[in-house]
């Protein structure tokens, strides 16, 4: 019976994969104790019952940090000396706590400006402090402009509209994250443009717009294009200008160079996170319809939720964490954007978020990831999430796994698949060692429980010559032999029919 | 003179594509016991051709199987050849009855068949790269039976080189007609059950409230 249903499930999410996904999400039933539903996605997309690789563990207010509560925090940042930076927006402040979240360290309210002045921040919603120079940087919004200053609390310098005729005069300077290079550049998010990150030298001169999106190809776009070619130059005046959605968050990843953006608008489905290198190239431009967070939006009364990547973080193994603002989960990919874990949701216990995007930033900590922190404005608190046993060993085995040492990574794979038999990377991860150790029969099996046909196809082929290798005598004497009893059935027959006619004749 | 059983029959027309439709027509041979033999290899020709080849060419997962797409492509195609080619030609002065045009046209079909089948066991045999050799018996197999299905054709209505052709085409075009109408009719099948159904809920609803 229960099979039975599961079969009727499966044909459903053939039929109508997004309402039957987005049921089962609903349905599934957790495997430990986590107040929301620990799932991950098989091959084709379907919802699966996981384990989980991370367990919330505890939650930080600012009450309990003893600096009064957080108002609609923004930002959190993890900087290279492990020390959190809470950009507390409400309260006009920036927070320094230790790398526990036990105490707070410092308070940044107001700066001393290099003329002397005091300065207050006003709504600041970016905190980024730079791996090399320990410099604070702060998108300081409300105040239109960012600060880049010691940590001490003195300016270094301050950033302003840009007077360039590439920035565009009428357009408000409204910095809303900021990070910088190690070359020392700045990059700022800002909320009304769709040209990209507005980029300035380490000197504080504007350089120009970096990492814009791609518009997505739609038919619309592409109608308005063709239109375009035949049109006259009036006419191409008054068309429809194909505007892509712009990014509203970023990462760097300080050792590689590479910054990572995401976009939380759902008005597009590409390039929702971009990996971009110093020249503005973006290297997940092969994954621009990979779907990010989840799979299927839902629909229910009249409105459409679909993953908003608001926020992402790239851990220091190299996996990019991505926060989604609809359902306040952590989507964990990978380095190559294969999914590793989903954690968290809305809900009042602790792991869950408020409702109606209200969290706002991720970070992570640790060489393998062992810690993720969510910062939730609508709570005013950081909540931490901590690596399961799991949840370890599907990190040390993804890690050898995308170095190329595939032999070592059999072991951990082997562990994770026995506490998780859904999990297909495990799979895959064992074929591939067991196909650089010949054991082909073996890479072919789990190539197949994996449902990877070009990996059971290349195990197959070496499988192949081996056994034609072992068995050649034998099919070349098979071969002979054959052909030895088809010449003396022909002579056979040749003579009773020869036989046969003269008995008619006679 | 060419007394053939049944299946001496369907070996002589498979193996003569220009001669044999017309000795079978000759003679009166050919039986419809056959034709639903071969339609129903044709069935499982193609489910055999998705779901028992080597694992390296499996086309989709297990769980996504459903029998109707080979239904579709077996017998609903067969169906609205046969009967498109009988409407066609009845109005093009074809000789050939609606049986004749559905033993002729089936046994047409087998090469194509067999080199399904004859791929099914390759496919546990080769490797990807060697797609070439599967798609040179695909290739044979489809021509061979083109070329019988053209000769049938042509026997089974008595036509001309030229009017085979024509229809031939007309009769794609028509298949297209019918299924265009199936689909039509099935559609307007559901929405008179959706209403009925509405009508039922609403008026129960109604008796509760």
């Amino acid at each position: 019976m229960k099979q039975h249903i599961s079969f009727l499930r499966r044909q459903c999410a053939a039929v109508l994969c997004s309402l039957a996904a987005a049921a089962s999400v609903l349905t599934l039933t957790a495997s430990a104790d986590e107040p929301y539903d620990v799932y991950n996605y098989n091959r084709l997309g379907e919802a699966v019952p996981s384990h989980a690789g991370y367990v919330a563990e505890r939650s930080v207010s600012g009450t309990d940090l003893g600096t009064g509560a957080f108002s609609s925090p923004q930002d959190l940042f993890r900087s290279a000396d492990d020390c959190f930076y809470i950009a507390d927006t409400g309260n006009s402040r920036i927070v320094k706590t230790d790398g526990d979240l036990t105490a707070v360290l410092q308070i940044y309210d107001s700066f001393t400006l290099p003329d002397g002045t005091r300065t207050r921040l006003k709504n600041p919603r970016g905190v980024f402090v730079s791996p090399d120079t320990g410099r604070m940087y702060i998108a300081d919004t409300e105040n239109n402009r960012a600060l880049i200053c010691e940590p001490d609390g003195t300016v270094c310098m301050e950033i302003t509209k840009p007077d360039s005729p590439v920035y565009d005069r009428d357009l408000t300077f409204l910095p809303q994250k900021i990070l910088c290079d190690s070359a020392g550049n700045i990059y700022i998010v800002l909320s009304n443009t769709t040209k990209g990150a507005a980029m300035f030298s380490a000197e504080g001169e504007f350089i120009g717009y970096y990492g814009a999106n791609a518009v997505a190809r739609t038919a619309k776009v592409i109608a308005d294009h063709f239109w375009n070619l035949i049109a006259s130059d009036e006419g191409r005046r008054h068309s429809n200008r194909a505007a892509p959605t712009a990014f509203d968050n970023f990462d760097i990843d300080s050792e590689k160079g590479f910054i990572y953006t995401s976009t939380s608008s759902g008005a597009s489905d590409t390039d929702i996170v971009k990996k971009v290198n110093p020249e503005g190239y973006n290297l997940f431009g092969y994954l621009s319809d990979h779907k990010w967070g989840d799979l299927f939006s839902a629909w229910y009364s009249g409105t459409t939720y679909k993953t908003r990547i608001v926020d992402l973080d790239i851990g220091e193994d190299g996996s990019i964490n991505c926060l989604d603002q609809t359902t306040g989960r952590v989507f964990q990919y990978d380095k190559e954007a294969n999914l590793l874990f989903i954690l968290g949701g809305t809900g009042d216990q602790l792991g869950t978020f408020s409702s109606g995007g209200n969290v706002t930033a991720v970070e992570t900590k640790g060489a393998g990831c062992e810690e993720i922190c969510v910062l939730d404005a609508g709570k005013g608190a950081v909540t931490v999430f901590t690596q399961t046993d799991f949840g370890q060993t599907v990190h040390t085995a993804t890690d050898l796994y995308n170095r190329g040492y595939y032999e070592e990574a059999l072991e951990p794979w082997q562990t994770v698949l026995r506490q998780d038999g859904n999990y297909r990377r495990a799979c895959l991860g064992i074929s591939s060692a067991y196909y650089n150790m010949g054991r082909y029969r073996d890479a072919m099996k789990y190539a197949k429980r994996a449902d990877a046909s070009w990996v059971y196809n290349r195990a197959f082929g070496r499988y192949r010559s081996e056994w034609l290798r072992a068995h050649l005598n034998g099919i070349l004497a098979g071969c002979v032999l054959l052909l030895a009893a088809w010449i003396v059935l022909k002579q056979y027959r040749k003579k009773k029919h020869n036989r046969q006619k003269g008995g008619a004749a006679a | 003179m060419m007394d053939l059983t049944q299946p001496q029959w369907v070996r002589h027309t498979v193996l003569h594509p220009f001669e044999g439709f017309e000795d079978l027509r000759w003679k009166k041979g050919g039986t419809l016991k056959y034709t639903v033999i071969i339609i129903a290899a044709l069935f499982f020709s193609l489910i055999a051709n998705d779901r028992w080849c080597g694992f390296q060419f499996r086309p989709l997962p297990d769980a996504l199987f459903s029998v109707v797409p080979y239904l579709m492509r077996s017998v609903v195609y067969f169906l609205a050849w046969v009967v498109g080619n009988w409407a066609v030609c009845t109005l093009l002065d074809g000789e050939g009855t609606m049986k004749n045009i559905c033993i002729y046209s089936s046994y047409a079909l087998i090469p194509y068949i067999i080199s399904t089948f004859i791929n099914v066991i390759l496919s546990h045999i080769l490797v990807r790269e060697e797609m070439v050799f599967f798609a040179a018996v695909y290739y044979i197999g489809l021509i061979w039976s083109g070329l019988l299905l053209f000769s049938a054709v042509k026997a089974v209505h008595q036509y001309t080189v030229t009017k085979t052709v024509m229809a031939v085409l007309l009769t794609l075009f028509a298949m297209l007609v019918i299924l265009f109408l199936a689909v039509l009719l099935l559609s307007l099948f559901q929405k008179v059950y959706v209403f009925f159904y509405t009508l039922y809920t609403e008026i129960l609803y109604r008796i509760r409230v």
